[in-house]
């Protein structure tokens, strides 16, 4: 526990100086923010005498409900990157940030109808659990963590450069100071307090997330008479695309089979996402984890929509305000190019601009909170990974005692966090943000297809599975490294060999094609012995008779 | 042991009602799902004038909007009503299965 309080001292002796040097910290916010590490850390405290077994640490011994999982679901889901970006976009671009949206909402009728049930039925920690329960062992877990540390590492860059940046405007701080206080944080929730902490760090997040969300959105519409479409005839009388701001823009009519290979991705991709599937295992049954969708798509779809409104909104006011932009000589400005921090800080400049001060530092507070809460959730999925897939059950082929596996899972996390630290700062000058676009393929294109198969398909076999899904792995991200946004924007090549960024529309249909074929020709005896577990398998994944996980006290 | 369990459920009359119409129902309301989904997204991708008129006269918001709103509220929805169906048909149905067997 000195530990705890030693890094928070830390923390206020970094924040002197650097305050002061940019002058763009916030009183409100600051206050804030520690107010918040210190709710969290008596949680972290609480939850740590709580943590004992491998249960208590990768799934909160199961103890969670649906309705407190689904907020976390939401809390996970609720980043700052699809809140401030999803605004951002908006902000740019009108229709085309709707369209992202609705690609990352749409996830959750797939995750319903296909897996949430059977995955908590079937599985005890992570969906490797699932994909092994019948097929074999060692290749089902190597693919597994292989996929999931691959998507984690990109969602670690991701969320640890845009975190970076962010702060470094809120509050002042450098930039590599930043990335060290987020993944020190993230160190303390996961290491002491394992899946408890890192659970209620989130669902306190996304209710301070959803009510910060709703006042601003709300002041917004006030300001408009409580009329939308007053707000969007003013959005679109200034924005510099005019009429185009309601209509299908860049995003799309560049490549139409980009925008559907992304919609693609985006809707399978969530049902591949170690750390969201992970989040089924916190409940104790079925019909808790049918609850924890219902409750999580309920708040992400809420929560898109107040997006929607902060958007518009922001075109329609931040115009007002020439303090928010970088002023040419002249005083005049762009309100795209111009505006300070970049168009990722409309809804931050927007909460200064109708609600104060105090708003912004709320704003500002919760959106740190969520970075460390997401990158805290991202930790505990790799350490899963490493110690649970990796170690206990291919090395060690499952003669581990459940101390071994909590020290390697403890000590995968310190890794983690060194690692997301050290890429953060990597990373730095990188444009990320087709990382994001690339986890939710390789999810989409690799786990997505074996787990579902695995599941609903009587003829799958270890073959079928393990083929298709390093093929989906490779074939996704071969081809977003061919692509503009890597071979040309990072490597510095002329022209990209991929036609477009967005593997999807290929990666997955041969993925599901490879499973198929190399298992309909899969004509082992272990292929038969496969084929006949299948039944045991449904009979587990329809009544939950023999599951594992919360009763193991 | 673990195998004369799953045999008595197999043998239960009602565990194969339960698979079948269960099966059914989430392909049914996947389907559902495809449609609205790949319908606003072919939409946007190969008839992007569709979505870029006015939703009425005098209106700003533009039927793509409105239309992206109810996709939104749509998936909600159907997540609701799924999960309304497996309270009311499933359950009863799982829980006898369950109590028989154990």
């Amino acid at each position: 526990m000195k530990k705890l309080l030693l890094s928070t001292a830390l923390l206020s002796m970094f924040a002197q100086p650097a305050f002061a040097a940019t002058g763009q910290a916030n009183t409100s916010a600051i206050v804030m923010f520690l107010v918040f590490i210190a709710g969290t850390m008596v949680i972290t405290w609480w939850a740590a005498r709580k943590t004992q077994t491998t249960s208590d640490f990768y799934t909160a011994g199961g103890g969670i409900s649906g309705f407190q999982n689904g907020l976390a679901i939401a809390g996970d889901y609720i980043s700052a990157a699809s809140f401030l970006g999803i605004a951002g976009m908006v902000y740019v671009s009108g229709f085309d940030g709707i369209i992202y949206a609705i690609g990352f909402l749409f996830g959750w009728p797939v995750v319903m109808f296909l897996v949430a049930e059977r995955l908590r039925n079937l599985g005890r920690f992570n969906f490797a659990d699932v994909t092994a329960f019948r097929l074999e062992q060692t290749p089902m877990r190597v693919l597994a963590a292989s996929a999931s540390l691959l998507i984690i590492a990109l969602y670690l860059i991701a969320q640890m450069v845009g975190a970076g940046k962010l702060i470094v405007l809120l509050f002042g701080l450098e930039y590599k100071i930043s990335v060290i206080i987020i993944g020190t944080l993230m160190m303390i929730y996961v290491f002491f307090g394992g899946m408890t902490a890192t659970t209620w760090v989130q669902i306190i997040k996304a209710v301070l997330m959803l009510a910060g969300g709703t006042l601003l959105a709300a002041l917004v519409l006030m300001a408009f008479n409580w009329n939308p479409d007053v707000m969007l005839a003013e959005a679109v009388s200034v924005h510099p695309t005019g009429a185009e701001l309601m209509a299908p823009g860049a995003a799309v009519s560049g490549n139409p089979l980009n925008a559907l290979s992304l919609g693609l991705a985006l809707a399978f991709g969530t049902a591949g996402l170690p750390h969201i599937l992970m989040r089924f295992f916190t409940v104790s049954s079925a019909q808790e984890a049918r609850k924890s969708v219902i409750w999580a798509s309920s708040f992400i779809g809420y929560f898109y929509l107040l997006t929607f409104i902060i958007g518009f909104g922001a075109i329609a006011l931040l115009v007002r305000h020439p303090e928010y932009f970088n002023l040419a000589a002249d005083g005049s400005f762009d309100m795209l190019k111009d505006l300070v921090g970049g168009t990722n800080m409309a809804a931050v400049h927007l909460s200064n601009a109708v609600g104060g001060s105090l708003l912004l530092g709320f704003l500002a507070a919760v959106t740190f909170a969520t970075i460390v809460a997401v990158v805290a959730g991202l930790a505990l999925a790799g350490a899963a990974a490493i110690a649970h897939d990796l170690y206990a059950n291919v090395i060690a082929r499952g003669r581990s005692t459940e101390q071994q596996e909590m020290r390697i899972s403890k000590i995968s996390t310190l890794v983690l966090g060194v690692l997301a630290v050290l890429l953060g700062i990597i990373f730095e000058d990188q444009n990320v943000a087709f990382m994001v676009g690339l986890a939710f393929a390789i999810a989409a294109s690799a786990n997505f297809p074996v787990l579902v198969l695995s599941v609903s398909w009587r003829g799958c076999t270890t073959r079928g599975a393990t083929i298709g899904g390093f093929l989906g792995l490779a074939f996704a991200t071969i081809w977003v490294v061919l692509s503009k946004t890597v071979w040309v924007d990072v490597f510095g090549n002329a022209e990209p060999i991929s036609p477009f960024p967005n593997p999807g529309i290929f990666s997955i249909p041969l993925a599901f094609a490879a499973i198929w074929f190399f298992s309909i020709t899969d004509k082992s005896a272990r292929a038969d012995k496969e084929r006949d577990a299948f039944t045991a398998l449904t009979v587990r994944s329809q009544t939950g008779i023999g599951r594992s996980g919360a009763q193991e006290h | 042991m673990q195998d004369t369990v799953v045999e008595r459920v197999l043998k239960h009359p009602k565990y194969e009602e339960l698979v079948k119409r269960r099966t059914r129902v989430s392909m049914i309301f996947f389907a559902v799902a495809l449609v609205i989904y790949s319908g606003f997204i072919l939409t946007l991708a190969y008839m992007p004038e569709v979505f870029a008129q006015p939703l009425g006269a005098g209106w700003t918001m533009s039927v793509g909007v409105f239309t992206g709103i109810l996709v939104v509220l749509s998936a909600v929805i159907m997540i609701s009503l799924y999960v309304y169906v497996s309270n009311k048909t499933f359950d009863p149905l799982l829980e006898e299965i369950v109590r028989d067997v154990e």
